[in-house]
């Protein structure tokens, strides 16, 4: 086969015929094809995600109803923990409170003192503060304190008392007593 | 065979360069590439038109649910942290230390003639050990034989109810001061008593902490 001999004037046109080609291709993949496929990709990524979204849904609605089922005792006893402590500010109503219990137990003489209060670490307890307390009472008998004090650590579960100090009187009969205790309050 | 002149041949030679022109050629196959580009592209575009009429009807579908879905999982976060808190605080109460039976067993050891002076105790941090000191004193023809006999009490009684417990004098001296205690005069002493205990129950089975009762008798 004889290839034709192409002259200056040809070989100009198909060097320019291949460079049309080239910038064809480029226009096309870069300005027509490229943003067509790259926002087909992100409406299928979109809708991937969606579905997998909506065939979650109805997991997690039933999760949900069934969790609430199973949180019914946590939710109860968390309100009730709620409901030992009032509103406002705990310097406030805890002395009066503690000076109320004593007095109630045959200890007329209380007093309670802040000492100090911190928060937790914890994320479960991040809205909770850990108060800690110094409770006076300058006459109390033994017997009358010990039944007090088991009142107390019974009927306020979120109080505990970290230190006891009794010393006698000299007149032997009373005691005098102070208690360090602490109490979870909810920050409100 | 009979001759024949092409007559004609200039002109057929243009005719066949014309045909022949590279960049005619060019131009036919530019313009089949772009035909075949633009169907393609074409094909392109409907599928993408097809893919966002989907993805319409599956955003109007989760539009659709997303309220309920949103709450559902806040609630359902809400109450994980309400289980977890609850759980946090069921821990808390249920490792306090009550002070009010640990009174009672000491009141059960103080004996008539070992009067308690002062009472100081605490709990560790972690709530692991409970640390009191008991300061008192005693009266007797042996005053520190009745103050041996309180630790030795207190080491029996406490033993039954905690773990780790452990009884100690800090200090026991006697006094020069005399008592009367029913009509008779009797000798006194200062005695002050380390404790220290775990206040977790005592394991089944473990005995009680040796009194030391059994060697005197």
């Amino acid at each position: 086969m004889n290839a034709p001999k192409l002259n200056k004037d040809q070989i100009q046109k198909i060097v320019l015929s291949v460079m049309g080609f080239i910038f064809l291709l480029y226009v096309y993949s870069n300005f027509f094809l490229g943003p067509l496929q790259r926002s087909r990709a992100s409406m299928v990524a979109t809708m991937q995600e969606k579905q997998k979204k909506l065939d979650h849904s109805k997991e997690d609605l039933q999760r949900a109803a069934a969790l609430e089922q199973q949180a019914k005792n946590a939710t109860t006893r968390f309100a009730s923990f709620k409901a030992l402590i009032p509103e406002g500010a705990p310097i406030a109503w805890f002395p009066p409170r503690m000076k109320l219990f004593f007095a109630n137990q045959q200890i007329d003489r209380a007093g309670a003192r802040l000492e100090g209060s911190t928060g937790f670490k914890q994320p479960e307890l991040a809205n909770w503060n850990r108060y800690n307390w110094i409770i006076d009472l300058p006459q109390a008998e033994y017997a009358t304190l010990g039944k007090a004090i088991a009142e107390l650590e019974n009927t306020e579960p979120l109080l505990s008392i970290t230190h006891v100090t009794i010393h006698t009187q000299p007149d032997a009969q009373f005691q005098q007593v102070t208690l360090a205790a602490t109490n979870y309050i909810l920050k409100k | 065979m009979a001759l024949q002149l092409n007559l004609l041949h200039e002109e057929i030679t243009a005719q066949r360069q014309r045909q022949r022109d590279p960049l005619k050629i060019g131009m036919m196959i530019l313009g089949g590439l772009f035909a075949v580009l633009l169907l393609y592209y074409l094909w392109n575009a409907y599928r993408t038109l097809a893919i966002k009429s989907q993805l319409g009807v599956v955003e109007r579908d989760w539009a659709k649910v997303e309220p309920s879905v949103t709450a559902a999982q806040k609630r359902a976060e809400e109450l994980n942290n309400i289980i977890k808190t609850t759980r946090t605080l069921d821990e808390y109460i249920d490792n306090r230390f009550y002070w009010a039976p640990f009174l009672q067993i000491v009141s059960r050891c103080v004996a008539p003639n070992a009067q308690l002076t002062s009472l100081d105790g605490g709990v560790a941090e972690d709530g692991k050990s409970v640390s009191i000191v008991i300061d008192g004193v005693a009266a007797g023809r042996e005053p520190r034989a009745a103050a041996e006999d309180l630790r030795q009490m207190l080491l029996e009684q406490l033993g039954r109810a905690y773990s780790d417990v452990k009884v100690e004098f800090r200090g026991l001296e006697d006094l020069d001061s005399i008592v009367s205690v029913g009509g008779a005069n009797l000798a006194m002493a200062r005695y002050s008593i380390g404790v220290t205990f775990n206040p977790t129950a005592p394991k089944a089975g473990a005995s009680a902490p040796p009194t030391g009762r059994e060697k005197k008798r």
